[in-house]
């Protein structure tokens, strides 16, 4: 296969760790290509940190392999791996100015005085926070310790650079245009990165490629788009995107059962939600359901709908008609992605193919 | 609810109570001190003060003390790290056996090592060989000094460590730095402040150590009288003038102890005001 002859940057090879009696990380394996922004995606205590600290050599995995740049890097040192670590808070040298935190690394490489003057000052020009040198890290703002954080990684030029939640501590607002930031910065330099979130959006939005964790282990690599069409186990169905679990999915009409064993989940994109005057195009195969609640969401409504007793919601534009709390409506309903055990199927309406035949 | 309320009477009166404790127990009898000391004239003071054996025992307190405060920094500095930055079993047994010197009287913190290093000690034929007087001698004397301030140091620092966490040397061990550097870059900032303070209560404390030091002592004048030691011995024989003098200096010392003690807190939270 093509894929398998690219060169992979990093690969990690069934790694376990355990602390003490807990195994915070079980057969993790991972490829990541050259010059990729990869997100590590899962909920807290999914083990992203543990798998960020071991390819930084902050941690040594019990067994399997990590290999940089196709060496296996086991019993190498973190600090001669090439990786910049942005640690979840910072660390930041509080006793030290902002100078001095980026240029603590090129001095323990024992750069020369002129080296390290002009690399300190060339990052800060490129983090935007030339003529902050000289402040330590409680005089910055939160923005400013991020990129801070992220020139002091940066200084010791490494091929790979890992940040650990590098947003958490951010308001909401300055969040989104440091994403845009970080994302451009790391596009620009084409280094590796790996960065830690547990916001799926954030996620989505900054990523090249998305690593699902869950219970120490990977569940699923993709880009976002394949993570949100083509989940591979129900942990990622449930996790990506909003979803509603309906149990008996059979009862909708226009899908069949695939098993008894099985249930479903389905996404807000999946269902359509139609007022009995509407033009609509799917008329024949929709159902009735009944209004439970209507949601403002700013640039949308969310439609909370009762069908075949489950709440589905849907989304409806605000230029769309009004529905009303405890009207009754047609709703349309595209795909459940089916859970059979471990395994995902992709279940479509039965309708659209006959329609599409009949029209 | 009205705890902040300036309520006049009970302000004013809990005020003089803490004015008058202070001054019938420690102002009033070191204004005495001084006074006392003086009554004969200041020639006499003076004579006293520079007498030979007043000088060595002054000396040798320094002497004490000093040894006493590298010792207990180096210790402290260890102990403080150990304790902090590794998981290890045992850690509060070690703990708690650093407080042990505080809470024991000083007086078996003496007859310990008299028991350990003495005539009855299985140690002291092998010291003997050596040539290695402890007891009775100037290295009993600090250890002695040594065990009374113990903890001072380790128990100032301990809070610093801890408060710092370990990320910040993780980020400069990661970067390739080493244990040394990560100490004196990374580490040390933080605890610059308690250190010197530590080291000044281990000071003052180990200037004034009396009971331990006296029991390993053996009171030759001019050759293991501390100032304590030596101020007791005047008093006995009823140079009263004398004594007063001797006890003036050992004054003076604190003094100096506790001014260093007041400038290094305001600096101290200056800094920390920058960069907490
Ligand atoms: N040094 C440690 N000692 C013991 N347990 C640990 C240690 N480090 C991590 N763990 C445990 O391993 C599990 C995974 O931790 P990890 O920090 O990798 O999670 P995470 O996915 O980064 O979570 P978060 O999003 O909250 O940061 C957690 O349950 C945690 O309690
Ligand atoms: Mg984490």
């Amino acid at each position: 296969m093509s894929v398998d002859c690219e060169r992979y940057y990093v690969e990690l090879r069934r790694i376990n760790k355990s602390f003490g009696t807990f195994q915070a990380s079980r057969d993790v394996n991972l490829r990541i290509q050259r010059g990729r922004l990869v997100a590590l995606l899962g909920a807290s205590g999914s083990g992203k940190t543990t798998i960020l600290r071991m390819i930084a050599g902050l941690e040594t995995p019990d067994s399997g392999e990590i290999l940089i740049d196709g060496k296996v890097v086991n019993d190498v040192p973190g600090s001669e791996r090439g990786v910049g670590f942005v640690f979840q808070n910072y660390a930041l040298f509080r006793y030290m100015t902002v100078y001095d935190n980026i240029a603590f690394g090129l001095r323990v490489k024992k750069k020369s005085k002129e080296y390290i003057d002009d690399r300190v000052h060339e990052l800060l020009k490129l983090i935007g926070c030339a003529g902050l040198e000289k402040r330590y890290p409680s005089q910055l703002s939160g923005g400013q310790r991020q990129r801070v954080a992220f020139a002091r990684a940066l200084a010791p030029s490494p091929q790979l650079l890992l940040l650990d939640e590098p947003f958490a501590a951010i308001d909401a607002k300055i969040r989104l245009e440091l994403r845009a930031w970080l994302r451009e910065m790391i596009t620009n330099l084409q280094i590796t990165s790996i960065f830690v979130t547990h916001d799926q959006d954030e996620a989505i939005e900054v990523a090249d490629e998305i690593i699902v964790t869950n219970g120490g282990g990977v569940e699923q690599v993709g880009t976002p788009r394949e993570l949100y069409s083509h989940p591979e186990t129900p942990y990622v169905a449930r996790f990506i995107g909003s979803s509603t679990s309906v149990k008996e999915y059979w009862r909708f009409r226009f899908f069949k059962s695939l098993g008894d064993q099985t249930s479903a989940v389905v996404r807000p994109e999946y269902v359509k939600v139609f007022r009995k005057d509407e033009n609509k195009k799917f008329a024949k195969s929709a159902e009735e359901g009944i209004v439970d609640d209507v949601i403002f969401r700013g640039d949308n409504l969310e439609i909370r709908v009762r069908i075949h007793d489950v709440v589905l919601s849907a989304t409806r534009s605000i230029n769309d008609p009004v529905v009303e709390v405890g009207e009754k409506v047609d709703v349309f309903v595209y795909r459940f992605l089916v859970v059979d055990g471990e395994k995902i199927i992709l279940l479509d309406n039965s309708s659209l193919r006959e329609e599409s035949v009949v029209i | 609810m009205n705890i902040r309320r300036n309520e006049g009477a009970i302000k004013w009166t809990l005020i003089t109570l803490c004015a008058i404790f202070l001054a019938v127990f420690l102002i009033l009898p070191l204004i005495y001190i001084v006074a006392t000391s003086l009554r004969a004239g200041f020639q006499t003071y003076w004579k006293s003060i520079t007498d030979e054996y007043a000088i060595k025992a002054a000396i040798l307190t320094l002497e004490a003390t000093a040894w006493a405060v590298v010792i207990n920094t180096a210790f402290g500095v260890c102990a403080a790290w150990t304790l902090t930055k590794f998981q290890f079993r045992g850690k509060k047994t070690i703990s708690t056996f650093i407080d042990l010197p505080v809470t024991v009287s000083p007086i078996i913190a003496g007859l310990i090592y008299v028991l350990t290093f003495g005539r009855q000690s299985f140690l002291f034929p092998i010291l003997d060989r050596l040539g290695w007087q402890i007891i009775f001698a100037v290295p009993g004397i600090v250890l002695a000094t040594v065990f009374v301030t113990f903890p001072f140091i380790s128990r100032e620092i301990i809070p610093a460590l801890t408060a710092q966490g370990t990320d910040e040397e993780e980020a400069a061990a990661q970067m390739g730095a080493s244990m040394f550097t990560i100490f004196r870059k990374v580490t040390f900032p933080h605890i610059k402040w308690a250190l010197l303070y530590g080291v000044v209560l281990c000071a003052a404390r180990a200037m004034g150590e009396f009971g331990a030091v006296s029991v390993l002592s053996g009171h030759l004048r001019g050759k293991t009288n501390t100032l304590p030691l030596y101020i007791e011995l005047l008093y006995q024989g009823y140079d009263f003038t004398g004594a007063f003098a001797a006890s003036s200096v050992l004054v003076i010392m604190s003094i100096v102890i506790l001014a260093l003690r007041v400038w290094l807190e305001k600096k101290g939270v200056k800094d920390l005001d920058v960069r907490k």
